[in-house]
């Protein structure tokens, strides 16, 4: 009697529809797990040495979910810096005192905030940095996963230069300048991997520098 | 046109310097061929206007370069005999109008060596800081326990940057670039920059910075009038010390808001002579960035002292010789003025003795007006007149012209000395000097038998 009660219950539980915006938040609560248990695994074994098999044992779920969610570890990494862009472009929003902030300040900001949430990561990123250098890697530039992600990105940035350019802070750049400022925060990620000064100094120095010289070379041109 | 930002590069930094002198010369290129269709009359008038407007741009170029630069500027508004009066004006305001980091990345900058951002550790943390400095910024802050706070912040790898600086100065002869004046070269110039990197990278080290306080609030703590803080060893690193802040304005300021009467003026002045001499004699060494900014003063008269980064320590043969010349030692005979004279100049006593004796000359000259007392004339020495800064110079000038070289570690008490001057002459007090020195020597008596 009471086995068949509680079969019952089950029955009837697997019965009742779920919503369909119940389900995509149930699957996005699985990749952010699985993407979780991915990152606590690639900082302790490494991306290159991290299989889907540890992933799946460490999210609790068959190896064979995992794939549902992510083909490959290169499929992951892509999710990692969509919600790195998605959280980025939330703080950036909430974030008051930078309002009045001068462009440098804005962008050193954005950059400086970026590098603090993936510093825990660092060797993860480190491998996705030589992973994305292969042409035909997802993670490549050239991806169309990659540009798709990247021009979310871009416009982002875009948004806070058009403000810049109507409040009269800078000439006219049109969509160059997201394009330029994208290429160096790859660069200062790059530079900021390689740093070995103390608390990374010497990034913070090269990041406050060259937003300030651009910012000088935008206003003034050759005359800084 | 000049810039308000920070060449990023060494490379950038030569650019700028390059173009700094390149920018000089054509201005005054522009002002000779101007001069050919001056009358006479009108020559004198221009000059100042160019020489003012040369002051303001080296001003404005070596705020923008900071760094080693930047100091070098602030020695030579302090010292520097090589410069017009317009240009030591502009120059002297240097520490003062330094840009600041804006306040993200003083925070970040505190976080990279704290680790953790400063709203973390403290209860109020200021995102603007309220002082500059040439190699960071102060902010106010208030402890989780509620004690009012300053946290002097560094600027990002500044130790990296001035190592580099240095290379650069070295291989381009700044100095003498930016004065025109080509006499300090070789061994001389080698030697005070020298001496100049030692202590602006000693200068980037908070944790010595730190010491240097303890030290000075521990030696001076006898006095009443001199308020030095107390550093929060646990809020502190290399690069980021956090003190007790000391109440006071920096000097100018007090100066232009309080309009102080004549006898504060003086009880400061003595105050401020009287720190000096004990500092040299009782404690060997000296707060030796002797910017006005640096003393904060309240309206009792009480001094603050700030920024301890800068502090020189002397040799008992350096004490000696500081109070052999104020004890008119040279009196003595010839024997004294040569050995004076090998321990300020390095001169050889056999090879050179007449260059000895004249520069000699030129100093006992300069210390009977400072110390007018034991000759009989008026005991009051008049620091509102501009004399004791201009023969100061005078003397600097012909010792770097004539020996073409120069103790280091008279250059930084010279600094610390004309500083001194300079505060007293901003003070326009009027001092009887040797009765506050023989005041002073009667409480130090263990020192007298010191002198030669």
């Amino acid at each position: 009697m009471m086995l068949g009660h509680r079969t019952k219950q089950r029955t009837a539980r697997k019965a009742r529809p779920e919503s369909p915006g119940k389900r995509a938040q149930n699957k996005e609560r699985t990749k952010r797990d699985i993407l979780r248990a991915a990152l606590g695994l690639f900082s302790k074994n490494g991306f290159f040495r991290t299989t889907t098999k540890q992933i799946s044992n460490k999210a609790k779920i068959a190896e064979g979910t995992l794939f549902n969610y992510f083909k490959t570890k290169e499929d992951l990494a892509l999710y990692f810096f969509e919600q790195e862009l998605a959280r980025l472009t939330e703080w950036y929003e909430e974030q008051r005192d930078l309002r009045d902030a001068g462009l440098p300040e804005k962008l050193f900001a954005i950059i400086h905030r970026h590098l603090e949430r993936i510093s825990p990561y660092e060797e993860f990123i480190g491998a996705v940095y030589l992973r994305a250098l292969q042409p035909v890697s997802r993670l490549s530039l050239l991806s169309l996963e990659s540009q798709e992600l990247n021009l979310r990105y871009l416009r982002f940035i875009q948004q806070i230069l058009r403000e810049t350019e109507e409040k009269g802070e800078i000439p006219k750049i049109g969509d160059f300048g997201a394009y330029a400022f994208g290429l160096f925060h790859l660069a200062i990620i790059s530079y900021w991997l390689q740093d070995s000064s103390l608390g990374k100094e010497n990034t913070l120095a090269l990041l406050d520098r060259s937003l300030k010289f651009a910012n000088s070379f935008l206003n003034k041109g050759w005359e800084w | 046109m000049v810039s308000k930002e920070r060449p990023q590069t060494r490379i950038g930094r030569s650019l700028r310097i390059g173009r700094l002198g390149l920018s000089l010369t054509g201005s005054y290129l522009g002002y000779q061929f101007q001069n050919l269709f001056l009358k006479e009359s009108e020559r004198p008038g221009k000059r100042t206007a160019f020489q003012k407007s040369a002051a303001q741009r080296i001003r404005k170029e070596l705020e923008s370069l900071k760094g080693p630069v930047m100091k070098l500027g602030q020695i030579l508004s302090m010292q520097s005999h090589m410069l017009p009066e317009e240009a030591l004006s502009e120059l002297a305001n240097l520490q003062m109008r330094a840009p600041a980091m804006h306040p993200t990345l003083a925070r970040a900058q505190f976080k990279a060596s704290v680790g953790k951002f400063p709203e973390e550790v403290f209860r109020e943390f200021t995102p603007e800081p309220f002082a500059a400095a040439s190699l960071g910024q102060v902010h106010r802050a208030v402890t989780k326990a509620g004690e009012k706070v300053a946290v002097k912040i560094q600027y990002p790898a500044i130790r990296t940057a001035i190592e580099h600086d240095f290379k650069l100065l070295r291989s381009v002869s700044l100095p003498g670039r930016l004065t025109g004046y080509t006499g300090l070269t070789g061994p001389a110039t080698e030697a005070m920059t020298a001496e100049l990197e030692r202590g602006m990278l000693q200068e980037t080290d908070y944790v010595n910075e730190g010491r240097n306080i303890d030290a000075f609030r521990e030696r001076l703590k006898f006095l009443n009038y001199v308020c030095v803080p107390s550093v929060h060893w646990d809020l502190s690193t290399d690069r980021v010390l956090c003190m007790s802040f000391v109440p006071g304005e920096p000097l100018p300021d007090f100066l232009a808001r309080n309009k102080p009467s004549q006898e504060l003026r003086n009880r400061i002045g003595i105050r401020l002579l009287e720190l000096f001499n004990l500092q040299l004699h009782r404690m060997h060494q000296i707060h030796a960035d002797p910017h006005p900014g640096n003393y904060l003063i309240d309206s009792d008269g009480r001094i603050g002292l700030v920024d301890f980064g800068c502090v020189k320590k002397f040799s008992q043969d350096f004490i000696e010789l500081m109070r052999a010349f104020e004890e008119r030692a040279w009196l003595r005979g010839d024997e004294h003025v040569r050995r004076m004279a090998h321990l300020i100049w390095g001169l050889a006593a056999s090879s050179k003795p007449q260059l000895a004796r004249k520069l000699m000359d030129q100093a006992i000259a300069f210390y009977e007006m400072l110390f007018p007392g034991a000759s009989g004339r008026t005991a009051i020495v008049d620091f509102g007149s501009d004399k004791v800064l201009k023969t100061m110079f005078r003397i600097w000038d012909d010792t770097c012209v004539q020996t073409k070289t120069v103790n280091p570690g008279f250059a930084f008490y010279s600094r610390a000395e004309m500083g001194l001057y300079n505060l007293l002459h901003l003070l326009r007090a009027r001092i009887n000097t040797s009765a506050v020195l023989e005041k002073f020597y009667e409480q130090i008596d263990d020192h007298r038998k010191l002198v030669c």
